[in-house]
């Protein structure tokens, strides 16, 4: 493990220029999108200093809080960027945590074993992700129109689950409870109590990261991502690693689900408001975090924080509940910027050449 | 007399990479001519037309058409001005119909309705003797009628001016006797024609003048009717040879990889490999000639097990590889070079994760973990035993020179110590000491004993390096012998298709 560390740590120094670029690039597009995001709540009329305050210090107040929220969001980041990396748009991210949590949680019910919950909840999410994936390489369906669908099929499947079978008779608006000998508890730390669910998405993110850099796995699923004819030519089987990547990244949803339910919620509502749209962050956790496992990780705490703030200044200020997601918005959008400007260099430099 | 149809000046092309692809060329065509362009690969043919149709802009030059100077923003320009385009590639959207075809592609310039389009279609074809069926999906059509059906695009959006690139490449004998007729008739019609090929008797057959380029040159323009085929394979190909390498002489080996009646299709269902026999033997390097497109690309993947032959078996030492997968074919002493860097090599990786990228087999654990140490020091050696400039090996190779790219491209290929090697267009748009320096380093691999099949369209590589020369054209070997047996005169006959 240690020398797998220091691997890590090695590679990281050597591509230390590119790591720099990239935080400039994300620091710049998030002060862009600060910066706009404060001429909205000008143009809406209120006080951008006042609101901004309340953002960060309510949003980084509660560290247990601010992990806790980030750690679902994190590996559905992880289910978005692992396919991206080998080519493929997984936007079903959504369902995939949604399999994980229910699947977790009727587990967990009726075993009160969290480990057998947690592995439940990992296959689930992993089987419809690769099952996503075989429709696209065997039979042609667009991973997109599958995800979707897919999307809402276990969004109404699962809210029927709640609502007729697996309600609490005593709570009806909630589902059965995770029993107290399956619930993840929390890890003390200098910064207070923080609920183990975050380490373990951590140690997910880690693993992941060991997987595509230093696997033969990871490897074929880069190439085929980053060139699919390079990977023919290398003999690697690129409908493999679709499936792979697919597999992983459903399997990193579906854990996000599981240590939602086992570590976080310990019941879900029968409005389903608390799992909905955390797959749809996660696509913009890992643009943020602009595919890579470890940079993920620290996107994840930042949309958190902004979630958190966002509900925050929504209460003590009273901005629409719209503007944390604008600004979430306007800065996945500014950092596209980054590419926008390397391609007019390109472009400058072109020009030059021809003229001479 | 009246002004040429076309009428380009000093035309300069300075591609954004700095490769240059036309050095100031005058191309003048006549009204109602049907004018072939001939030359080989990187000549300049398909720039030049590229310029004139307005896909890119020339660096320099002027473009007159019927003595108007133009100026195009787009291709969509030059179609407003009556000249249309025919690529080997077609344009067509496959999953609609004939005419819907049509349709799209005239609405883009006028408004019209379907019926319409349908009437003069019809009245088109009537007048030009062809037909196609207007309500087929394109994709069901063979190649030669989804071809017409691209003329009858072009013409129906009112082009005087057809130019049409390679455009036999993908039909059979007969649907080109076809294509010749409505050419003719066509021209009867006041139609100017430019043909690219590299075909001589296609040239002899169809054309009334002829431009010859040459490394972004005119050679010259002539009648076609002065001068013989032989005449023209000698403006194709006749230069200079400037690098002078010796070579050892050496007994033939025993024979490494030998291929036996090998048929290969490509996406299209085109046959592009027609039963060609190979033996390559120890020590023996046998290039392949021809001029691109002829089934190379095709033959060198089927050898490497990345496209399927319907027909035929591949054997190296013996050992049939026919029905094994690239990996497989690479382990057991198969290395395969592509002519193209951005297969060979993934540009966004670094150079160590390309210097495994053919041999990532040999660098893993079982349990699949990559030995990124020993990929370093196999990198190490690649760059340190083939000079590769750069400054790290954790560079991206897409900020490699092309040379450097291609040194890694082979280098890794050896470093791994495979027996038979497919090597495609290995110096291509490399400078003269890149080039110099791969050709040695393969005729050091023949030396030491490995098979090497090079498939080359730089004539002075293939009758460099070969021990033996295979002519290939149209997916069919035409001639097999030692290089001193052809002339270069010779060679260019027999690429473009002509056996003595």
């Amino acid at each position: 493990m240690s020398s797998i560390l220091k691997d890590i740590k090695v590679k990281i120094m050597s591509r230390y220029e590119d790591y720099l670029t990239t935080f400039i690039e994300i620091a710049a597009s998030a002060i862009l999108g600060f910066g706009v995001g404060a001429i909205i709540l000008y143009a809406l009329g209120y006080d951008a200093g006042v609101a901004y305050s309340i953002l960060f210090t309510r949003g980084l107040s509660n560290a247990n809080y601010l992990l806790s929220k980030a750690t679902p969001i994190m590996l559905t980041g992880l289910a978005f960027a692992i396919p991206m990396i080998a080519g493929v748009f997984n936007i079903g991210g959504e369902s995939q945590l949604y399999v994980g949590a229910i699947t977790s949680l009727v587990i967990a019910v009726y075993t009160g074993n969290p480990l057998l919950a947690i592995a439940a909840g990992i296959a689930a999410g992993a089987g419809l992700g690769g099952l996503i994936a075989v429709l696209k390489v065997y039979r042609g369906v667009n991973e997109v129109i599958a995800a979707i669908m897919f999307n809402w099929i276990f969004y109404y499947t699962i809210l029927y689950l709640l609502t007729d079978k697996l309600y609490n008779p005593q709570i009806p608006h909630e589902s059965l409870p995770v029993p107290s000998s399956a619930r993840i508890g929390v890890i003390p730390t200098p910064w207070g109590e923080i609920r183990a669910i975050f380490f373990i998405a951590v140690l997910a993110s880690l693993l992941i990261y060991y997987i595509l850099y230093y696997t033969s796995i990871g490897y074929t699923m880069r190439v085929s991502g980053l060139s699919p004819r390079s990977a023919k030519y290398a003999g690697f089987n690129p409908e493999r690693s679709i499936i792979n990547s697919m597999l992983l990244g459903g399997g990193c949803a579906g854990l996000g689900g599981s240590l939602l339910v086992l570590g976080y919620m310990f019941s879900l509502d029968t409005t389903m408001s608390s799992l909905y749209g955390l797959g749809f962050t996660g696509i913009g956790v890992a643009l943020l975090g602009r595919n890579n496992p470890i940079g993920i990780i620290f996107s994840a705490i930042f949309f958190s924080m902004l979630i958190i703030g966002g509900e925050m200044m929504e209460l003590k200020v009273g901005t629409p509940t719209e503007l944390a997601d604008t600004l979430i918005g306007v800065i996945v959008i500014a950092l596209a910027l980054p590419y926008a400007y390397r391609m007019l260099i390109s472009y400058i430099k072109t020009r030059r050449l021809i003229k001479k | 007399m009246p002004e040429p149809a076309i009428e380009m000046k000093g035309v300069v092309k300075v591609y954004p990479d700095g490769v240059i692809a036309l050095r100031g060329v005058d191309f003048i065509v006549e009204r109602g001519e049907i004018h072939g362009l001939l030359g080989e690969n990187g000549a300049g043919k398909t720039t030049l037309m590229r310029i004139l149709y307005g896909e890119i802009k020339p660096t320099r030059g002027v473009i007159r058409l019927f003595g108007k100077k133009v100026s195009f923003r787009g291709p969509w320009d030059a179609i407003r001005h009556g000249i249309g385009m025919v690529y080997q590639h077609f344009t067509l959207v496959p999953t609609f119909t004939v005419l819907e075809n049509l349709h799209l592609s005239l609405s883009a310039i006028e408004k019209i309705t379907i019926d319409e389009t349908q009437r003069r279609a019809r009245e088109l074809m009537e007048q030009i003797g062809f037909n196609v069926p207007l309500n087929e999906r394109v994709e069901d059509l063979p190649v030669g009628i989804q071809q017409r059906a691209e003329i009858l695009k072009t013409l129906l959006r009112r082009a005087h001016i057809l130019i049409l690139d390679e455009p036999t490449s993908v039909l059979t004998p007969v649907e080109t006797r076809e294509l010749f007729n409505t050419l003719r008739k066509l021209k009867s019609m006041g139609i100017t024609i430019i043909f690219i090929t590299h075909k001589l008797k296609e040239v002899k057959e169809i054309t009334d003048r002829v431009t010859v380029l040459r490394k972004g040159r005119v050679v010259g323009t002539v009648y076609t009717s002065k001068v013989t085929e032989r005449d023209l394979a000698r403006m194709m190909v006749g230069r200079e040879v400037f690098l002078k390498i010796t070579k050892k002489p050496k007994p033939l080996g025993k024979p490494l990889l030998v291929v036996k009646d090998l048929w290969v299709r490509d996406e299209r269902g085109v046959d592009m490999v027609k039963g060609i026999n190979l033996v390559v033997h120890e020590g023996e390097i046998l290039g392949i000639a021809g001029v691109q497109g002829n089934g190379q690309r095709e033959l060198a993947e089927a050898l490497a097990g990345i496209r399927r032959p319907y027909r035929g078996k591949v054997f190296l030492e013996g050992r049939d590889l026919t029905s094994m997968d690239t990996m497989a074919r690479y382990r057991m002493g198969l290395a395969y070079v592509p002519d193209s860097r951005a297969v060979g090599l993934v540009a966004d990786m670094n150079i160590v994760e390309n210097t495994i990228l053919t041999n990532i087999y040999g660098v893993v654990t079982r349990i699949k973990r990559i030995l990124w140490n020993i990929a370093g020091r196999l990198t190490k050696r690649v760059v340190e035993s083939f000079e590769v400039i750069t400054p790290s090996l954790s560079t991206p190779v897409k900020y490699l020179s092309g040379g450097n790219q291609q040194k890694v491209m082979v280098g890794r290929e050896i470093i791994r110590e495979a027996k038979v090697f497919i090597v495609s267009e290995p110096t291509h748009g490399l400078d003269v000491g890149a080039t110099e320096f791969i050709r040695k380093t393969l005729l050091s691999l023949r030396d030491k004993g490995k098979a090497i099949l090079l498939i080359s369209t730089d004539l002075d590589e293939i009758l460099q390096l070969s021990d033996r020369v295979a002519v290939i054209y149209e997916g069919e070997i035409m001639a097999v012998g030692k290089p001193e047996e052809f002339s270069l005169e010779k060679l260019g006959l027999l690429m473009g298709g002509i056996r003595e």
